[in-house]
């Protein structure tokens, strides 16, 4: 938005993504919302033991909300929560945790990105459902990309733009694409033509697959998201170490 | 005009404060200085000595001034049952039930990955330590029911049952003596999915 016009915004789809304290009994909501991207929002007087809004501003549950004001942190007018989903439990809560922390750092505040959002919904809602997280984390990560426009070509080569073959093997360079392994450097990630063609198709059914495409998001992710590293693929790695 | 630097200094000091900003700080630092120099004293005596003398309890690591606190040195409760809590408020709460016997563990916080609240900022190898005592029987996990305390809860049970300590997490549903008819419906409906057989 840009910053000086007023906004008035109700019944929008949305979602919590963090929240933290702002004065004595407020929130700063930061939400992910269908049509308007990311915003910022004051809760006021969400903290006080029995306010309504309290048990309401919860991440990873479908709320409609809507809000008024100008300039970057706007005011919550109201939020309700829409049901129909069991809270996220166990590991699939880790990852809900996952997803926010991408978007909190990958995505522009007030940029709408209706896909992505519902890609996220989705992705939560399976995992709510009890489905393995790791395809479902693969598939919104690599839509994330494609939203915020780095996404890349997986089925064709860049230089000559030959199709990949399923029995080849490649390297995906960084802002370029998919490249011939022949005379790569070693340290480059090898992928098969085979794990790339499913990607492609948002296929990452096969342990092949999954793995291949966890090392080309993670690389591709880091890229973007420079030296400060994941928070919750911190707690993760911790859990995972137990 | 400039103001001396010592009422900065206080103004900037008092902004540490949970939900304390310039504003308020400002008008504290007044008060204190205009209307109340003995109130003044009297905070910054009880101030210096809390910060000298309360530490972490060895065995629960709530507040005290020993180095084990009274409720844990106390020979009367339950040595086989631990309760872990977030906050000392949650421990006073439980306490005010006087249906438990056993003893506790205060976390003073909880796993918030966008916080950058990890297992290791919360020490919990600490509790880990704790709860391998041999004595133990049972931990139970009474964190609250937000997504922090879920995390909290999932990650504590991993590790608990990664060394072979029992673990038991506090139930959730309507309130006592509550109706349905005023309770929200996120409570309603988690009731509905962890119903139980009778
Ligand atoms: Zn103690």
């Amino acid at each position: 938005m840009a910053g000086g016009e007023r906004q008035r915004v109700d019944g929008e789809p949305a979602f919590v993504l963090h929240t933290h304290p702002f004065r004595e009994t407020s929130l700063i909501v930061e939400t992910f919302s269908r049509n308007h991207g990311r915003v910022p929002l004051a809760a006021r007087g969400a903290r006080r033991p029995r306010s309504a809004l309290r048990g309401v501003l919860m991440a990873f549950q479908p709320l409609s909300i809507g809000w008024f004001g100008k300039g970057e942190v706007r005011t919550l007018a109201k939020a309700e929560w829409m049901g129909g989903q069991p809270l996220l439990q166990g590991e699939a809560l880790l990852c809900g945790y996952y997803l926010n922390e991408l978007l909190v750092r990958l995505l522009p505040r007030d940029d709408p990105h209706p896909g992505l959002f519902d890609a996220y919904a989705d992705t939560l809602q399976r995992m709510a459902a009890g489905l393995a997280p790791a395809p479902l984390l693969r598939r919104f990560e690599k839509t994330l990309l494609q939203e915020l426009g780095y996404g890349l070509t997986l089925d064709r080569c860049v230089d000559g733009g030959e199709a990949v073959a399923a029995a080849g093997e490649y390297v995906v360079v960084l802002e370029r694409g998919v490249m011939p392994s022949q005379g790569q450097p070693d340290e480059q990630p090898r992928f098969s033509g085979k794990a790339l063609l499913a990607m492609a198709g948002d296929d990452f059914s096969s342990p092949e697959v999954l793995a291949q495409s966890k090392t080309l998001m993670r690389m591709l992710l880091s890229h973007h998201l420079g030296d400060q590293g994941l928070e919750s693929r911190r707690v993760f790695k911790e859990l995972q170490g137990l | 005009m400039q103001s001396p630097s010592s009422l900065d200094e206080l103004i900037e000091a008092l902004r540490c404060l949970p939900g304390v900003g310039p504003r308020s700080a400002q008008r504290m630092a007044y008060h204190l200085l205009q209307r109340d120099q003995a109130g003044a004293a009297r905070l910054a005596k009880g101030l210096a000595q809390a910060l000298e003398r309360i530490r972490h309890c060895a065995r629960c690591n709530n507040f005290t001034e020993q180095e084990v606190c009274e409720r844990c040195a106390s020979g009367r409760r339950d040595a086989s049952l631990l309760c872990v809590v977030e906050m000392p408020a949650d421990l006073n709460m439980v306490e005010q039930t006087h249906a438990y016997g056993g003893l506790y563990y205060v976390l003073m916080g909880r796993i918030s990955p966008l916080d950058g609240i990890g297992p290791r900022e919360l020490r919990l190898d600490r509790l880990l330590a704790r709860a391998t005592d041999g004595v133990l029987r049972e931990v139970i996990i009474a964190t609250n029911f937000t997504n922090e305390g879920e995390a909290t809860a999932h990650y504590l049970s991993e590790m608990f049952r990664s060394r072979g300590v029992k673990s038991s997490r506090i139930a959730r549903g309507l309130p006592v003596g509550g109706e349905l008819e005023h309770t929200d419906s996120g409570t309603i409906a988690q009731a509905l999915l962890e119903r139980r057989p009778l």
